[in-house]
């Protein structure tokens, strides 16, 4: 991991697109800034590593009953009338 | 000119033959899956409302997803612009969402993941799991055990 040591205001490129600034640092807590291109994801860790886990437990998932395999048919969602 | 049939032995659910153009492309993988690209979505003809996700890159994965809107009628997530721009959606006709189930060991109980749905371009045949940060979905919302047996018609 790459450590780099920042004040108030200075910031961070991460390749050509990704910028991290420093906002503001108080005590226990830093807040950063992030500018990104909009195609880029950007997370918290906690929730990648969430979603990350409940993909994992939805492995231990067996089959409710047997059955034949068929190709599922994806749609759209129609919004019911109102 | 019929598409050629490919055959693959699934751990789960035994032999399946599909056409190339049914895959569904991750790529980006999954959280937990980075390098699994290629899926097949399968339905049990005994269970309708469940898809599966079959991994064709590791036959030994495959995760339960359903419709939201069959359990969650007023679900309504908020996508951000990546989800648009990186699977080249441009309205809700282009795309399917499906959430990823987790079923407890014992059966007891089953949660659904409405933090990150899964959105398929059904166009293009490209997908991608969606996080929706800062909402207040839950990735475990508690489900009830009975599925409804088919969907609402529009």
């Amino acid at each position: 991991m790459l450590v780099l040591s920042r004040k108030i205001n200075q910031s961070i490129m991460i390749g050509d697109d990704v910028r991290i600034v420093i906002v503001a640092v108080d005590r226990d807590q830093v807040k950063l800034g992030i500018e990104a291109p909009r195609a880029v994801p950007v997370h918290r860790s906690e929730v990648y590593e969430e979603i990350r886990k409940t993909n994992q437990e939805a492995l231990g998932a067996a089959p409710v009953a047997a059955g034949k395999p068929e190709r599922a048919t994806l749609k759209p969602r129609t919004k019911p009338n109102h | 000119m019929e598409e050629q049939q490919i055959t693959v032995e699934l751990p789960r659910f035994g032999a399946c033959s599909y056409a190339p153009d049914e895959i569904i492309e991750f790529p980006w993988g999954l959280p937990g899956f980075p390098t699994l690209r290629n899926w097949l979505p399968l339905n049990l003809d005994s269970h309708p409302s469940f898809v599966w996700l079959q991994s064709l890159d590791d036959t030994s994965v495959a995760l339960p997803a359903v419709d939201p809107w069959m359990v969650f009628e007023n679900y309504d997530p908020k996508l951000p612009a990546y989800a648009f721009t990186s699977l080249e959606i441009r309205e809700a006709g282009d795309f399917a969402t499906l959430c990823v189930v987790v079923v407890t060991p014992n059966a007891a109980e089953m949660t659904i993941n409405l933090m990150a749905p899964v959105i398929i371009n059904l166009r293009t045949r490209k997908a991608r799991q969606i996080m929706l940060d800062g909402s207040s979905y839950s990735p475990r919302e508690p489900m009830p055990r009975k599925m409804p047996a088919s969907s609402k018609s529009a």
